[in-house]
């Protein structure tokens, strides 16, 4: 009886998860794909698109929503990618300029962000949405009319001549960009990684067993896990699956940083008052945080990890539409996050990850899905963006209700 | 009034200047059309008729210069390349001599040259006013003809399943008009005129021959007479062509209606500044900002020379196409769901009635009416299951207001791919789908409002079906609000807690009102369609919700108040600043998309200036 009820619990707290779950199998199926490409796509998409949907939880633990003004922190970005390119900084030195130059521009934007949103409390995300859309027209009057005319810029490529401001798409593909400089440095079969990270996790391990904060059957277990892992991939048509992966090992260990971050910082007193402000703001007031300052921090640090999300995305990407790049990041973040099964109220970084896997195995699908069942890869376009609409708009409402019906419940108690 | 003395004296300053700017400009403006102006005018047309003639004279200097060069190198006994070399080096010299010489017009005699011209210009008007009835009369012979023609054309590419522009006017094929008799003769008339002028001319210039003065006569031309030539353009056209030598006062008489303008700019920021602080208390921030911003739009207008009654005249237009999804936002501010950002909804179902209109092919106004009608009664269906939701949800509705409205734009944008529309006017020839927009015509609902009744004051033109059908819908918003019904909509929308202590059902006054503002967007996409002349389909909708809250909150409206008047009021000043700014923007940055960037800016500006009035910025 109590397992039944259990089960039915963790279905309606999952249900947008598995929800997703099977429409993911079911554009599989129908989309006709290969596994090893679906999987080569996945690998280079949560390579570049993981940070970013990370940086998001920090602000919801805050109890500020989706951060949807992340959109900021990307513009950040692009600011500093340009005059990366303007300086003509390419390669690593670029890339970890631009990751130097991101982190003031995008804390004062975080700064101004965060001061904004404490004027409209529990209007966060709608503020959040609404502030992207009008940083956007900031945006372009930055990069319309004041880059490339006020301020000259002369690298070639990033000014076309008889339009005004910058060219539509700027590209780091060529010797002033930084493609690939963090993908770069260390890609390796996916055999090899699996052997690395493996043998890592599993040094790790025994390493944690000698100084002893591990006992020994946990420590076994690890090992034994670690082992199968390699012992799995030796069978030939495991190993076919992922023939075509090439995993850019620097980008997913600055991905693995975050969350290890992620973690750390929760469990400093910063973390506790960001979960205490999250939980009840009256209460967090009255045991003497300074909540708004807090509420300032949670968005100033979402802000410059964006940023840094969205260097490590372009890099990965090798160009950028100036205009449009910045625009989704909000949207698809805050869907994958959702999808993953994070609520407004809590996230952590495995439901990023999830979240993240199954929202881009989703995009990777859905166009050829809606080509074979409809005839027309338009119908997979528009089905991904709906998806990634209904999603946020079916998690708030589910939260909406939830909190409406626990409200009513202590009001009839 | 200010407190400040600053302030005071600062306004003080600016009036002065404005009373000296408008008796300046007071005194000089009626001396454009007078003998003054006429003056001015016939000096700057000699001085840039020499100039356009020194031009071929310098050419005759360096023919000479060339042929004396080639002549002197010769004596000397040099080869080829040294007479090229020497006549080079002429040509090089003599044109530097006489590029850097200003011709001081003050010494030459020039009245024989002031009357020829006056003579020549006359006739040139008298032929072109000929010309202008004779073209006018083969138009009007040949227009029904011209019609027929593109009717057929069009309805050819309808039936190829081309895109076909509704706006595409009519032209009369000028190749068959011939010049009639009086033409020729007033023709020949200037021509011997224009002999008098070059006759002075060659007074002047004594080396310019009849062959030069015979191919500068269409420079000439130009240069003297346009169609509809009036002081400010004839002044602008002479100093543009050469004409180098201004008193300043003529640069006054010019500048005379700026002067006035600039008057009049001065007065209005002088009462700005002496009575900002009642205006921020009346008006608030916003409302001062954009009407002020508004104004200065107004005035930047008139200092360009853009014709700021055809500008008025398209706000005019464009607030009667905005204003009815404008007031849709009313019925939901006033039951209580704040903005509702969920209009799509609403434009959704309005834009299915407009497509089954068009696919049904019903022509007018009964087209017109049958698309209000089934879009409303969509819209009522959909509005209630959405107020369903949103009565789950009280107190979190504007976020989820936006994701559902988003959500279902997408959704749509499926169905738009696969709804089984067969009209070739809706579908793409080839491919599957609808059009990404839809182009009406005369023969379903296009302009249906705005032509109805409407008439022309000067180049203003007054769209009265358009203005009669958005007084018609304020007038019955208004009436609903003071309904039995309707007020207690309102104690619902001020205090949920309060109204149903007082036995009023709130859920049932929320869903009134949200199926309500749904049914007004609706309605509101059809008169926006029919006044622009489209009807967007796809994306096109999302943000349309945006627009309308912004402009209802620049009206002065709150997330929890408002009035029909914030809609009028709003809409007239949103849409103003966007038809101003785009030409204006147009000549300070030519060729930009400024005023895009403007509509974000504002749109979203405003919006995000009402949430952080709607939250409370306690800490707690």
């Amino acid at each position: 009886m109590d397992n039944k009820k259990n089960f039915s619990e963790i279905i309606r707290s999952n249900a947008v998860t598995i929800m997703f779950v099977v429409l993911c199998i079911v554009c599989l199926i129908f989309s006709g794909q290969t596994v090893p490409y679906v999987l080569y796509e996945l690998f280079g998409r949560m390579s570049r698109n993981a940070f970013i949907v990370l940086a998001l939880i920090i602000p919801i633990i805050a109890g500020m929503g989706i951060n949807f003004a992340i959109t900021i922190g990307a513009m950040a970005a692009q600011i500093s990618a340009l005059w990366m390119i303007e300086w003509g900084v390419s390669g690593l030195p670029g890339f970890l300029l631009a990751l130097v130059m991101t982190l003031p521009i995008a804390a004062i934007f975080g700064f101004l962000i965060g001061n904004l949103l404490n004027k409209m409390k529990g209007q966060e995300m709608i503020g959040g949405l609404i502030l992207g859309y009008f940083a956007n027209g900031l945006y372009q009057l930055l990069f319309l009319f004041i880059f490339g005319n006020l301020i000259p810029l002369n690298a070639p490529g990033l000014v076309i001549k008889g339009s005004t401001g910058v060219a539509n798409t700027i590209d780091l593909s060529n010797d002033r960009g930084f493609k690939y400089a963090l993908d770069g440095i260390w890609k390796v079969p996916f055999g090899t990684a699996l052997y690395v990270v493996c043998g890592a996790f599993a040094l790790y391990t025994i390493l944690m067993l000698v100084m002893k904060k591990l006992d020994a059957k946990k420590a076994g277990i690890r090992i034994a896990i670690a082992a199968v892992l390699v012992v799995l991939y030796q069978i030939p048509f495991v190993a076919s699956l992922f023939a075509m992966v090439n995993v850019p090992m620097v980008t997913f260990m600055v991905i693995g940083l975050l969350c290890v971050f992620n973690n750390a910082i929760m469990k400093t007193r910063l973390g506790q008052q960001f979960r205490a402000v999250g939980q009840n703001r009256t209460v967090a007031n009255a045991s003497g945080i300074n909540v708004d300052k807090v509420r300032v921090i949670a968005i100033v640090i979402s802000t410059v990890l964006a940023g840094w999300g969205q260097l490590i995305f372009v890099q990965n990407m090798g160009s950028f539409q100036t205009y449009g790049a910045h625009e989704q990041v909000g949207l698809y973040a805050g869907a994958a996050i959702l999808v993953g099964g994070a609520s407004i109220k809590k996230a952590n970084n495995s439901q990023a990850i999830l979240g993240c896997i199954l929202f881009h195995l989703l995009f990777i699908v859905a166009p050829s899905a809606g080509k074979n069942l409809f005839g027309d890869a338009a119908i997979g376009e528009y089905f991904r963006v709906f998806i990634s609409y209904g999603v946020i708009a079916l998690a708030l409402v589910m939260y909406a209700w939830n909190d409406v019906r626990k409200k009513s419940n202590l009001d009839e108690l | 009034m200010t407190k400040s003395k600053t302030r005071k004296i600062l306004s003080g300053i600016l009036l002065i200047l404005a009373v000296i700017c408008l008796v300046v400009g007071g005194i000089n403006l009626p001396k454009q059309t007078g003998t003054a102006g006429e003056d001015i005018l016939q000096d700057l047309r000699v001085q840039t008729l020499l100039n356009a003639t020194g031009d071929s004279v310098v050419e005759s200097y360096v023919a000479i210069a060339k042929k004396e060069a080639t002549a002197k190198a010769k004596e000397a006994g040099g080869g080829m390349a040294e007479i090229r070399d020497a006549v080079a080096k002429a040509e090089e010299e003599t044109r530097e001599k006489y590029s850097n010489a200003e011709t001081d017009y003050s010494q030459i005699e020039t009245s024989g040259l002031k009357s020829a011209i006056t003579v020549y210009i006359d006739s040139i008007k008298d032929y072109a006013e000929t010309e202008k009835t004779a073209r006018d009369a083969y138009i009007a012979e040949h227009y029904d003809e011209a019609k027929a023609a593109l009717d057929a054309k069009h309805e050819q590419m309808l039936a190829a399943g081309e895109e076909v522009n509704a706006d595409e006017e009519v032209v009369v094929d000028m190749s068959g008009f011939e010049p009639t008799k009086e033409m020729e003769e007033k023709q020949a008339a200037a021509k011997e005129t224009y002999k008098g002028v070059g006759k002075e001319v060659q007074g002047i210039f004594p080396l310019l021959d009849d062959a030069a003065l015979e191919t500068l006569e269409g420079t000439v031309e130009g240069i003297l007479y346009q169609a509809g030539d009036n002081f400010a353009l004839q002044y602008d056209r002479y100093t543009a062509n050469g004409a180098k030598n201004v008193a300043g006062s003529a640069k006054v008489l010019r500048y005379a209606d700026d002067l006035l303008f600039t008057a009049i700019f001065l007065i209005v920021l002088a009462a700005l500044l002496l009575y900002y602080e009642l205006l921020v208390a009346k008006l608030g921030m916003p409302r001062v900002i954009i009407g002020a911003f508004f104004v200065l739009l107004c005035f930047m207008c008139l200092w360009y020379d853009l014709s700021l009654s055809t500008l008025l005249s398209n706000t005019v237009v464009r607030m009667g196409m905005n204003a009815i999804m404008v007031l849709a936002m009313v019925p939901g501010i006033q039951c209580g769901i704040s903005l509702n950002l969920g209009l799509p909804i609403g434009l959704v179902a309005g834009l299915i009635g407009g497509l089954l209109t068009i696919e049904l092919g019903i022509p007018g106004w009964g087209g017109f009416f049958f698309a209000i009608l089934v879009g409303s009664v969509l819209a009522a269906i959909c509005g209630y299951l959405y107020a369903l939701l949103l009565n789950r949800l009280k107190g979190d509705e504007m976020s989820i207001t936006t994701y559902v409205g988003f959500s279902i734009v997408s959704l749509m944008c499926i169905a738009w791919l696969v709804l089984p529309f067969k009209s070739l006017k809706l579908r793409w020839p080839l491919g599957t789908g609808l059009r990404n927009t839809i182009g009406l015509d005369n023969t379903n609902f296009r302009h249906i409002l705005n032509d109805f009744l409407a008439f022309n004051i000067g180049s203003f033109t007054v769209p009265t079906g358009l203005l009669l059908f958005m007084a018609l819908s304020c007038w019955i918003v208004w009436l609903f609000s003071r309904s039995k019904t309707g007020e207690a909509m309102l104690a619902v929308g001020n205090n949920a807690r309060f109204a149903e202590s007082t036995g009023i059902n709130v859920d049932k006054m929320r869903i009134i009102g949200t199926v309500f503002s749904t049914v007004l967007g609706a309605i509101g996409i059809l008169v926006y369609s029919q006044s622009y002349g489209f009807m967007q389909l796809y994306t096109a909708p999302r943000q349309m919700g945006f627009v309308a809250a912004s402009a209802i909150l620049i009206g002065g409206a709150s997330t929890s108040r408002c009035k029909i008047s914030h809609v009028l009021i709003g809409t007239f000043l949103f849409q103003g600043v966007l038809t101003l700014g785009m030409p204006v923007a147009n000549v300070l940055v030519p060729g930009s998309t400024i005023s895009e960037t403007l509509r974000i800016l504002i749109s979203n500006g405003i919006i995000l200036y009402a949430l952080t009035k709607s939250g409370g910025a306690s800490r707690g």
